[in-house]
C-alpha cells in the first residue's frame, strides 16, 4: 500500500463515499414505489390478463366449439365440450365450458388459435382467491368475465360482410344478398 | 420521611427515564424503518395512519398479543430467562446517565439531582459490567432454543461480543485518563466551556478522535447492528439468537437491542462529546435555563448517533466472521492501546 492508500483507509474515505450516496438519496427523496391496493399501475392496452369467453352484439356466443384453444393451450388449461346448436344442425357451439385457471400460464395461444375471436385476454389480474377450486371457472363465469370487461361487442359474423353469410347455411334470417 | 420522599423522588426519576427511553425505543424502530426506506428510494411504512405513523402501535399490539411458543426441547428456564437477562442490562444502564447540569435541589430536607438518577463514581465501570451481563441474555438465548442456527448464533455472538467489549473498555480508558474520573456526571463537567473541551477534540491534551471511532466502531459491534449484525444474520441463520422467539419475548429481545443502542449513543455523548452542553457558551443560554437547553443538547446528539446507527446501516454490507474477529483483534485492539500510550504520555507531559 502506498501512501495515498494509507490516508484513505485511515480517513475511512471509502466508507465515508458509500455514506455519501445513502445521504443524497435521502436528501433527494424521490420514491418508486406504488402504493398498491390504494393506487395502481396504469397496465398497456396488450396486458395479458384473465382469459374471458366473448359474446357478439346480439348476446349470442362467439364460440363454435371447434377445440382449437384446447389444443393450442400448453398447460392444458381448457376443456371444451362441443354440440349441435338445438334446431340449427349446422352450427355447432360449446356445450360446456371449463378453464382451469391455477394452471394457466397467459401465453395467450388460445387467444390467438381461436378462428372466431372468441376468448379474449381481458385487463383483471385481481385473482387471488381462498379456496382454489374457485378458480375452476366453467362457462358462465368467462362469460360474465367477458361481458364486463368488453363491453363493445362486435356483430354477428354473418353481419360483418354479406359474402360470408351464405356459409352459414343452417342459419335463421340469413341477411340476403342483394339481387342484381 | 426523609426516605420516603428519596425513594418516591427516585421511583419518579426511574419512572420518567424509562417511559421516555421505551418511547425513544417505540419511536426508533419507525425511524430506523423509515429512514432506511428513505435511504432506499422505499417509503417505509405508509398503512398504519398517516404515513405510517402509528406502525410502532400496531406492532407493540401484535407482539403483546402474538403467541408465546416454546419450542419442544427447549430449556424452559433459561428459555424464559434469556430475554429479560439482555433487557434488563439494556435498561438499567441509563441510571448513571446524566442527561442534564449537574444541579442539586433541596426536597425537604433530602438532596435531589434531577438530572440523573444516581451520580456513582464508578459509572462507566457500571455501564461496561451491566453491558456484559447483556450478552448473557443472547447466549443463554440462542443455546437453551435447542435450534441448531439460535445456536450459531449465540456462538458467534460470545465471540463477538467478548472481543468487542474489550475494545470499547480500552477506547474509553484515554477518556478517563483525561478527567482522571470514572463517574459520568465528572466527566461531563470537565468538558464544559465549548467543544474544543469535549474530549473528542481535547484542546491542550491529546483529541480523542481516534478513540472515539474506535469506541463508535465497537459500539456497533456490541450492539449487534450492521455491519456486524453476525448473531442475527437473517441470510444465513434466519433471525440468529432469536429465530425461536416470538411474543413478548420477542419484543424484549428487540427492546434490548434498540435500549443498547441509545444507550451506546449516551454513553458516546457523554463521554466524547460533552453531555449537555452545547458546542458554544452562547448557545447553552443563561444559568437558569440549563436544565431546557442542556436536556434539548443532550437528546439532539443522542438524535445523531443513532441516526448514525441507521446510516451505517443503510450503507455497509455485513462482514464475513473472520473479517469481524481479524478487525477487532488486529486493527482496533493496537489502534485502542496505542491511543493509551499516547494519552498517557501527553498528559505526563502536558498535565491540564
Amino acid at each position: 500500500m502506498n501512501l495515498k492508500e494509507w490516508i484513505k483507509t485511515l480517513t475511512f474515505y471509502e466508507l465515508l463515499l458509500g455514506m455519501k450516496a445513502t445521504m443524497s438519496h435521502l436528501l433527494n427523496y424521490k420514491p418508486i414505489t406504488l402504493q398498491y391496493p390504494h393506487e395502481k399501475k396504469q397496465l398497456p392496452s396488450n396486458y395479458r390478463g384473465m382469459l374471458a369467453l366473448l359474446r357478439y352484439d346480439d348476446g349470442t356466443e362467439k364460440c363454435v366449439g371447434c377445440d382449437l384453444c384446447e389444443a393450442a393451450c400448453p398447460s392444458r388449461v381448457i376443456r371444451v365440450i362441443s354440440a349441435e346448436v338445438p334446431e340449427e344442425p349446422a352450427k355447432r357451439y360449446s356445450k360446456e365450458y371449463y378453464m382451469d385457471m391455477t394452471r394457466c400460464l397467459f401465453c395467450g395461444l388460445c387467444v390467438d388459435a381461436c378462428p372466431v375471436d372468441a376468448l379474449g385476454m381481458t385487463q383483471e389480474y385481481e385473482w387471488a382467491v381462498y379456496d382454489k377450486r374457485q378458480l375452476q371457472l366453467n362457462k358462465q363465469q368467462l362469460l360474465a368475465i367477458g361481458d364486463r370487461n368488453f363491453p363493445v361487442r362486435e356483430k354477428r359474423l354473418e353481419y360483418q360482410h354479406p359474402n360470408v353469410a351464405y356459409f352459414n347455411v343452417g342459419f335463421k334470417g340469413i341477411p340476403q344478398k342483394d339481387a342484381e | 420521611m426523609e426516605t420516603g420522599i428519596r425513594l418516591g423522588l427516585t421511583l419518579a426519576q426511574i419512572g420518567a427515564v424509562m417511559v421516555a427511553v421505551l418511547l425513544t425505543v417505540a419511536l426508533l424502530t419507525l425511524l430506523e424503518r423509515k429512514v432506511l426506506g428513505w435511504m432506499q428510494d422505499r417509503m417505509g411504512p405508509m398503512e398504519v395512519g398517516p404515513y405510517g405513523i402509528l406502525q410502532p402501535v400496531a406492532d407493540g399490539l401484535k407482539l403483546f398479543f402474538k403467541e408465546d411458543i416454546i419450542p419442544a426441547g427447549a430449556n424452559k428456564f433459561m428459555f424464559s430467562m434469556a430475554p429479560i437477562l439482555s433487557l434488563v442490562p439494556a435498561l438499567i444502564g441509563f441510571a448513571v446517565i446524566p442527561f442534564g447540569p449537574d444541579w442539586t435541589i433541596d426536597v425537604g430536607g433530602v438532596d435531589f439531582k434531577p438530572f440523573v438518577i444516581t451520580d456513582i463514581n464508578i459509572g462507566v465501570l457500571y455501564i461496561l459490567a451491566f453491558a456484559s451481563i447483556g450478552a448473557y441474555g443472547i447466549i443463554l438465548g440462542g443455546w437453551s432454543s435447542n435450534s441448531k442456527y439460535s445456536l450459531l448464533g449465540g456462538l458467534r455472538s460470545a465471540a463477538q461480543l467478548i472481543s468487542y467489549e474489550l475494545n470499547v473498555g480500552l477506547s474509553i480508558v484515554g477518556v478517563l485518563l483525561l478527567s482522571s474520573s470514572l463517574s459520568l456526571v465528572t466527566i461531563t463537567n470537565a468538558q464544559a466551556g465549548g467543544f474544543w473541551n469535549w474530549y473528542f477534540f481535547a484542546w491542550g491534551s491529546f483529541p480523542q478522535a481516534i478513540a472515539f471511532m474506535v469506541f463508535m466502531i465497537s459500539s456497533i459491534a456490541e450492539t449487534n447492528r450492521t455491519p456486524f449484525d453476525l448473531p442475527e444474520a437473517e441470510s444465513e441463520l434466519v433471525a440468529g439468537f432469536f429465530t425461536e422467539y416470538s411474543g413478548m419475548r420477542f419484543a424484549f429481545f428487540f427492546l434490548a437491542e434498540y435500549g443498547n443502542m441509545i444507550l451506546v449513543s449516551c454513553v458516546a455523548t457523554v463521554l466524547f462529546f460533552g453531555g449537555w452542553h452545547a458546542p458554544l457558551e452562547i448557545l447553552q443560554g443563561p444559568e437558569w435555563m440549563h436544565g431546557i437547553t442542556g436536556i434539548i443538547w443532550f437528546a439532539g446528539k443522542v438524535a445523531f448517533f443513532l441516526f448514525l446507527f441507521f446510516w451505517i446501516r443503510a450503507t455497509l454490507p455485513r462482514l464475513r466472521y473472520d473479517q469481524l474477529m481479524r478487525f477487532g483483534w488486529k486493527v482496533l485492539l493496537p489502534i485502542a492501546l496505542g491511543n493509551i500510550v499516547v494519552t498517557a504520555i501527553v498528559e505526563y507531559m502536558f498535565p491540564t
